[in-house]
């Protein structure tokens, strides 16, 4: 009977391909959650993802701890550590944007970085670009990239009558949040009709998953826009737009433009929070990039780990800090890591 | 997803008018302990999507099901966009799969010179093997552009009198591509069932309408298509629930668009799609309760999906007087 033969040798496959995909789902959720003497395991953020991978083998070398990082997405991370799954959950949204929350745990930013927005035209770099613009491209409003609000801001440049084609991500994500806070705080019909969040529901444009999607579709798409972590857009040669700044001024996302921002918001608030989108106009500000962000790293307050993640959370916000511009990450500032070692003191087992 | 259902009477009983031994007693006993795990297992998945989905039942009711929004922001979900999405491709992938996964099977039980035999089914049923992840990787990058740059303009300028293919927009990702994805997924699963119904065709039936002086077509229209009918079907239903369930290829390819639109090379998505994607980041209790309602959906439709296939394989057994 070849057709039986056939119907139990497929199962048997489906049946080996799930057992393997079981046991790795399992071994992958037991890995960040185990937490032995001498491992620190978190889950969240895939923005401060980089970060984290560059940060393994020196917390190795220095600490003698091992670095485990799953990452899951902010919300997974936030819901992680809620349930006490990991030691730390990384989220780029504060705390209080998730419900349910994480009510016994200390947030500390510990990490400072920005988000590009990428397009293709090629030939044409460094297009100046505005928030209102922007979140008009956004909603669907301005089609085409010579309309005249975009023309107006590069008159030196001869645009193109291509369509733009909008693109987002389709996953929940920090970047989209810190993009969508920015929106939201450039934008009043944005605000109103779409707001703030890791996920929104968009009014136009194709959703792709991950910043890999993102790129590769504004790569393969003539007239494409996009918006991932800086360092993404810069490490794989996109063009970025230059953002006007509330005092007038087109910036370059670069380092100094970062910190710059930073400058906007020092010192925490009682939950640990910050925000640093849009500053407004200032000598202080004149050469801000208006799309930063800080990014949070989230502790139960008790925990039996607590010494190693204590000394692990320390590091990262001292001597970790300068593996971060490599990537695009800027050093906090002193107050924030004042703030930050305040917080850490509150950790205990 | 889908069983087949083969069994007859003697198969029910396997030793009729014997006294049960020892080892028979122990076969039937751990048979039954594994098909009873499988029901414990169903019904713990029912048990537990339920009351993940509580909140948003009691939230939205009924008209979850039919609403279109989704907004995490304002905390307004409804499965309407993805239901539609889901119906959309996997029946459109169902369509266009099934002529020529026969095609395939036709060709490599009869048509194909016997050297070449072996070797095209090896590549067939590898197909099969590759992850979704890895198909939907590639729709992305290598399919998508195809499509959106030289076959969707031309469907369009042929075919635009159709609704279906409106005008081909900027989108790389859109329902069609996932269309595509979807039935080069489920196409090796058609292909090689088929295969082997085909080959299981008697040989004196074959001759005897050769004989009868029928041409090679005729002979398979006449004799190839009655005989397997039912396991055709039953292929074909394994093919849907591939599709009806397929996630992340999808999730891929598709651009995550709302709203039921006409047109295929508009953005949609689909369930599958939707949990995959949101899951993980969900950022309110209810997001996470919907996109469990969203899978409490997902199941309910593919059972009955499941019922009615079952239901047109048995007719279609019974029509012939045999099962298969």
């Amino acid at each position: 009977m070849p057709r039986d033969g056939k119907l139990v040798r497929i199962s048997l496959v489906t049946a080996a391909a799930a057992a393997v995909a079981g046991v790795a789902v399992f071994t992958a959720g037991t890995a960040s959650a185990k937490s032995s003497s001498a491992s620190v395991g978190g889950a969240g953020s895939t923005f401060v993802a980089p970060l984290l991978s560059k940060w393994q083998g020196p917390v190795q070398q220095q600490l003698g701890l091992q670095l485990n990082y799953n990452p899951v997405g902010s919300g997974g991370g936030v819901s992680a550590i809620t349930n006490k799954q990991v030691d730390f959950g990384a989220s780029d949204a504060p705390l209080s944007q998730f419900n349910p929350s994480c009510s016994s745990c200390v947030q500390i930013p510990w990490a400072l970085a920005a988000t590009g927005v990428m397009y293709n035209l090629p030939g044409l770099a460094n297009i100046n670009m505005t928030g209102s613009v922007l979140a008009q491209i956004y909603m669907g409003k301005i089609t085409r990239w010579n309309a005249p609000a975009i023309k107006k801001l590069n008159k030196q440049k001869s645009l193109p009558n291509t369509p733009i084609t909008v693109v987002h991500r389709s996953d929940s994500s920090g970047t989209t949040y810190n993009f969508t806070d920015y929106l939201s705080h450039v934008s009043h019909a944005w605000k109103s009709k779409v707001g703030t969040g890791s996920a929104v529901s968009w009014p136009t444009g194709e959703g792709e998953k991950g910043s890999s999607g993102v790129a590769g579709a504004v790569r393969s798409t003539a007239g494409a826009v996009g918006y991932a972590d800086v360092y993404y857009g810069l490490h794989n040669h996109f063009g970025l737009f230059k953002m006007k700044n509330r005092s007038g001024n087109f910036v370059r996302v670069r380092a100094k433009a970062i910190l710059s921002a930073a400058a906007l918001d020092t010192h925490p608030a009682k939950d640990g929070s910050l925000s640093i989108v849009n500053p407004p106009k200032s000598k202080k500000y004149a050469n801000a990039y208006p799309i930063c962000t800080y990014t949070y790293v989230d502790v139960q307050k008790h925990s039996a780990n607590a010494a190693n993640i204590k000394k692990l959370l320390r590091w990262a916000i001292t001597k970790g800090q300068k593996y971060g511009p490599a990537i695009m990450f800027e050093p906090l500032p002193k107050s924030v890591v004042t703030f930050d070692k305040k917080q850490i003191r509150k950790i205990h087992s | 997803m889908t069983s087949l259902d083969v069994s007859t009477d003697a198969a029910r009983r396997p030793f009729p008018g014997r006294r049960a031994r020892l080892g028979d007693l122990l076969l039937q006993g751990s048979a039954g302990i594994a098909a009873l795990g499988a029901l414990v297992l169903v019904g713990l998945i029912v048990w537990k999507v339920i009351e993940g989905a509580r909140l948003s039942i009691s939230t939205f009711g009924l008209s979850f099901v039919w609403d279109v929004a989704w907004d995490p922001v304002r905390l307004q979900f409804g499965a309407g966009s993805f239901l539609f999405g889901t119906v959309v491709t996997s029946i459109s992938a169902l369509i266009l799969a099934t002529p020529i996964a026969l095609g395939i099977a036709l060709f490599l039980s009869e048509l194909a010179p016997r050297g070449i035999r072996g070797p095209v089914t090896a590549l067939v049923e590898t197909l099969a093997a590759i992850p979704s992840v890895v198909i939907g990787l590639w729709g992305l990058l290598v399919l998508a552009p195809i499509l959106r740059d030289d076959v969707n303009p031309a469907l369009h300028s042929v075919l635009g009198f159709i609704p279906l293919f409106g005008p081909a927009g900027t989108y790389g990702s859109n329902v069609f591509t996932a269309i595509v994805v979807l039935t080069i997924m489920i196409l090796p699963i058609i292909a090689s069932i088929s295969r082997e119904l085909f080959l299981s065709v008697p040989g004196e039936l074959k001759e005897g309408a050769l004989g009868l002086g029928t041409t090679r077509w005729e002979m398979i229209r006449g004799v190839f298509f009655p005989y397997s009918r039912g396991g055709v079907a039953a292929a074909m239903i394994l093919g849907l629930g591939r599709a009806i369930g397929e996630a992340i290829a999808v999730a891929l390819v598709i651009g995550d668009g709302l709203g039921i639109h006409v047109n295929l090379f508009d953005l949609g998505q689909t369930i599958g799609g939707k949990i995959a994607l949101n899951y993980q980041g969900a950022s309110s209790g209810l997001e996470t309760s919907s996109l469990i309602y969203l899978a409490l959906i997902l199941l309910v439709f593919s059972i009955i999906v499941n019922i009615v296939a079952q239901l047109v394989v048995r007719r279609s057994a019974r029509r012939l007087g045999q099962a298969g």
